[in-house]
């Protein structure tokens, strides 16, 4: 089949930057890798991009397929192909461009260290065993642990396009591996450290991570996981953390979102003096009910009783974050195909048998 | 000379992450050097697991993974080093553990062991269906916490010797371009396998048998380089891996009429029986014209889509991305690929080679501990209790002595070597050449091999060669030229590929993964008995032999 893409080339000694049209023969199963391949081998060698397993697992081929990260060992070309769409391929985002498809992996690197990414046992001596871990305090870290470090979820990470120092998804999942392992010791000492500036409340929860990790990490969820942990652990003093405080004693209290006192009670009153004009405007206009007498939900109660529920199943913490299981990415695959469709029926390959048994339907093993 | 260290490890997979934590420990100033980042190593493709007799899931001792181990080798392992890897093993992944490597738990929170082929207990340690992945992490958070260098995106390219030892390499820097020499007073070979001598291989891009080639060329031996391993189920047409845990689900391979061929070559185990044997098998239904566009079929329709989806969901993942084919509704093509290079660079107990201050560890290296047959599960405790013992030797090998020295002139030769390849632009590019070589590999000396074709493969190979010798590369810049090392590459795997050959017809025998069915069929333990080694002289292989070492257990014929 025919194979079209448009390809940013970037030569960075020049400082250029262009679009370029590739067209080629590919066999019918071919990934976005193997295309990028067959350009290379056969109409231009100087093409770079970094490739090794070409089965999703080392985590070297990320890059945008029409500005949206993708593993190119992941993305099958056959429908693209047909369908005469002509994708274009760029680099990652958020990182610096090294050449074409390549991008700096430094800073990604960096922020990765930063995390003091290493089992911290503290005095803990197993002796010549290992240590006793159920399976169920082992799968808590299972999903951060799928992590390959391929770097497609900051490449789309809003947080990190307005801040380049934000900790960023990959490394903050990494975090949650050893906050939410039970050998690790450090748990305290590492809220402290993922909490401060550029840490866990830098995040603006836009789920873009969570939707272009193609290992299903849910890296959003892990940095949620870290928020609630370094609640439960009482390190609570950054904004981002008092804010959050707030809309779960708001809708307990009255059952409501109380939006006047939000602000004071994130940035404290002194700070919020400065957005009192602001405030009186929305007033004015009508987008905030005023603070006084405080308006109380008819169904507050629910709102009491769904908190109660959480804290009597002991869901504090990270056990309390079960949103995002599914990201959009994964879908097609965790569905079960056409459930119309026979695996036996017509024009399916034939019913397996075996010799001696004759080759009748009815004698097949099944 | 560029910078200087006591030790330095090329290559950054399990084998050389483990060896270099070994001599940072040890107290070395140790430096790692990779052509990619060190998590990106194939190490994080093995799935199923990790063998060491821990005893968690049954009664279990070294004893028995040892005779295991030597029994699987059709008896070309040499025992010493077996019952190292055995009484080492389970130490060894405790340590793992402790540095928090997420191991699948027992219900009684200790690390859970499943059956592997040919095993007879159940001893593979495991972390879901992603061992090697979580392996890897672990390795390269530990490379973290000691803060031991790497140079990132360097590719190995020379050997230095100097007085007779290894005192260094020169490596092409990737992202910045040009050579660089980085002095050592020990070197450690840790560049993984040679897949891609083979199409159909589960091997990465990056496995092309660089310090095997690297070795070879300053006259180290390499020892059983014919023992090649093929996997009985990769994903047609690119060689993926599909898990044997498929089988173990109760899934059917079939021949294109639907016939559960095993039944005429292993009607006992089926579909469980061993790897060889059922790569040999689905290699006779082809080559007898019952498969199907050179595959055999791997069928899990009667599985049903619940229990596909819930415990085979990767692979119908993997072979809906690869092959497109829904194995709910279709079977999966599959073929022998070529898996696991049990030869190697030849080293002792402690990973030293005949030279001094080389070393080797992992699946480059040949200790021996595979033989003629690895078994699923040792290769990655291999990696990890040889790199570690080759990282303590070779750092007190350099802690108690001191020069280095990298002579100008031998820079000067590789600039020179390098200017030559990079100023020619009249010629074959090489990825014809190399898509050549894999394929007459595959067809040449694979799961089978006749002496016809051992013959002409040599010859088909000295052509390439021949070629290659005018290849051209299109990319003459400097940043990120992956033209210029994917044709370093394939003049390694040139050589490697020549060497296998000759080996392969002086083996005139039939053992493990060295089948001839048509001249040879049985195991000759009168004459071949021990191991191929394999020196490179005036720009062609020369072969000599080394007995097997044994200790406690005689050759028996290997039944299952
Ligand atoms: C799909 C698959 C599944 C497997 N499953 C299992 C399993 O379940 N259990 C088991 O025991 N074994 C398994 N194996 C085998 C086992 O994984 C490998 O043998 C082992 O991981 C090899 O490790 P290594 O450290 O020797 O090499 P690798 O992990 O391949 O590392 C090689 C390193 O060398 C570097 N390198 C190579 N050439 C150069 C150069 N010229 N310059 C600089 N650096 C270089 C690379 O960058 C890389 O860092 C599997 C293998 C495959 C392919
Ligand atoms: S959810 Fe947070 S971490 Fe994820 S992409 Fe958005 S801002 Fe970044
Ligand atoms: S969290 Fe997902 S997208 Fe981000 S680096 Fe890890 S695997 Fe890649
Ligand atoms: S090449 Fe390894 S993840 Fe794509």
């Amino acid at each position: 089949m025919q194979v079209a893409l448009k390809i940013w080339r970037f030569d960075a000694v020049a400082g250029e930057r262009k679009l370029v049209d590739y067209e080629i023969d590919a066999p019918e199963w071919v990934t976005l890798l193997d295309v990028l391949d067959l350009i290379k081998d056969q109409v231009d060698g100087t093409l770079a991009y970094r490739k090794s397993c070409r089965m999703m697992i080392c985590g070297s081929c990320g890059m945008r397929m029409d500005g949206a990260a993708v593993l190119a060992c992941k993305i099958r070309m056959y429908d693209i192909a047909q369908s005469g769409h002509i994708p274009v391929i760029s680099a990652m985002g958020n990182m610096p461009i090294v050449k074409d498809l390549v991008t700096d992996m430094q800073p990604f690197w960096g922020k990765i260290r930063a995390m003091s990414p290493w089992l911290q046992p503290g005095y803990q001596d197993p002796g010549e065993k290992e240590f006793v871990v159920s399976e169920e305090q082992m799968d808590t870290i299972h999903k951060e642990s799928l992590c390959i470090m391929c770097g497609c979820c900051v490449s789309e990470c809003n947080s990190m396009e307005s801040d380049p120092e934000f900790l960023g998804p990959a490394a903050l999942a990494k975090g949650m591996r050893f906050v939410g392992d039970v050998r690790d010791h450090a748990t305290v000492e590492r809220l402290q450290e993922y909490s401060g500036q550029h840490g866990i409340w830098d995040c603006t929860r836009c789920y873009f991570c969570q939707e272009r990790c193609p290992k299903g990490v849910d890296p959003r969820d892990a940095i949620a996981k870290l928020g609630a942990e370094a609640m439960k652990e009482g390190i609570d003093s950054d904004m981002g953390a008092k804010h959050a405080k707030w809309f779960v004693t708001s809708s307990k209290t009255t059952g409501w979102l109380r939006e006047t006192e939000l602000v004071p009670k994130t940035q404290g009153v002194a700070r919020s003096l400065k957005e009192v004009k602001f405030a009186m405007g929305l007033l004015k206009h009508g987008k905030v009910p005023p603070p006084i007498p405080p308006h109380v939900a008819k169904d507050v109660d629910e709102a009491r009783a769904l908190f109660d529920l959480v804290s009597q199943q002991g869901r504090g913490g990270a056990a309390g974050i079960v949103q995002g299981e599914h990201a959009l990415e994964r879908l097609e695959f965790e569905q079960g195909g056409n459930p119309d469709r026979d695996p036996f029926g017509e024009g399916s390959f034939p019913e397996p048998f075996l010799p001696g048994q004759g080759e009748g339907e009815e004698e097949a093993e099944s | 000379m560029d910078p200087t260290h006591d030790v330095v490890v090329i290559g950054a997979g399990c084998a050389g992450m483990r060896a270099a934590i070994e001599a940072s420990d040890s107290g070395a100033d140790v430096a790692m050097v990779s052509k990619i980042h060190p998590v990106r190593s194939h190490s994080g493709a093995a799935e199923g697991g990790i063998n060491a007799a821990l005893g968690n899931a049954s009664e279990d001792d070294p004893v028995k993974h040892a005779y295991d181990t030597v029994k699987g080798s059709d008896y070309l392992g040499d025992q010493d080093a077996i019952e190292i890897l055995c009484n080492e093993a389970p130490g060894d992944v405790y340590e793992l553990e402790h540095w928090g490597a997420v191991f699948s738990r027992t219900p009684d929170g200790r690390i859970a062991q499943r059956p592997f082929g040919a095993a007879g207990e159940p001893r593979t340690a495991y972390a879901a269906d992603i061992t090697g992945h979580v392996l890897i992490h672990v390795l390269y958070e530990q490379v973290m916490k000691r803060d031991i260098l790497t140079y990132e995106e360097y590719f190995a390219w020379k050997l230095v010797i100097e007085d007779g030892r290894c005192q260094g390499v020169i490596a092409w820097d990737l992202l910045n371009g040009g050579l660089k020499s980085i002095g050592a007073k020990t070197v450690i070979l840790a560049t993984g396998g040679a897949g891609r001598l083979y199409t159909g291989t589960t091997n990465a891009y990056a496995c092309t048998g660089d310090g095997m080639a690297l070795a070879l060329r300053v006259g180290v031996p390499l020892k059983d380089m014919e023992m090649m391993q093929f996997h009985p189920t990769t994903l047609s047409p690119t060689g993926v891996l599909i898990t044997e845990g498929c089988r173990g689900e109760g899934a059917y391979l079939l021949n294109k009429d639907g016939e559960r061929f095993l039944v005429r070559y292993a009607p006992n185990a089926m579909e469980l029986a061993s790897r060889d044997v059922i790569s040999r098998a689905e290699q006779t239904e082809i080559d007898e014209g019952r498969g199907l566009d050179g595959n055999v079929l791997l069928d899990l329709r009667h599985l049903g889509a619940e229990r596909i989806l819930e415990r085979l969901h990767g692979t119908r993942e993997l072979s809906m991305t690869f092959a497109g084919v829904d194995p709910i509704y279709e079977p999966i093509p599959v073929r022998p690929g070529a898996h696991y290079h049990m030869g190697g660079v030849d080293t002792d107990v402690w990973g030293q080679t005949g030279l001094e201050g080389l070393y080797a560890a992992g699946e480059v290296a040949c200790v021996s501990v595979h033989g003629a047959n690895r078994l699923g599960g040792n290769a990655l405790m291999e990696t990890i209790t040889y790199g570690k013992r080759a990282g303590r030797h070779a750092a007190e090998w350099a802690l108690a002595n001191t020069t280095i020295d990298v002579p100008a002139s031998v820079e000067a030769d590789a600039e020179r070597e390098l200017k030559v390849l990079l100023d020619r632009s009249d010629g074959e590019r090489p990825w014809r050449i190399r898509d050549e070589l894999a394929r007459t590999m595959h067809e040449n000396f694979g799961v089978f091999r006749r002496e016809d074709q051992m013959l002409e493969q040599g010859d088909v190979v000295r052509g390439l060669r021949e070629r290659y010798e005018r290849v051209v590369v299109e990319d003459k810049g400097d940043v990120f030229n992956t033209d210029l090392t994917q044709a370093l590459e394939l003049g390694f795997l040139l050589e490697l590929a020549e060497c296998m050959v000759v080996c392969g017809l002086a083996r005139k025998e039939s053992r493990g993964a060295h089948a001839r069915p048509y001249d040879y069929p049985e195991r000759d333990d009168e004459s071949f008995l021990r191991h191929t080694l394999v020196s490179w002289e005036d720009g062609a292989p020369t072969l000599d032999w080394r007995p097997v070492t044994m200790t406690k257990w005689q050759p028996e014929e290997r039944k299952y």
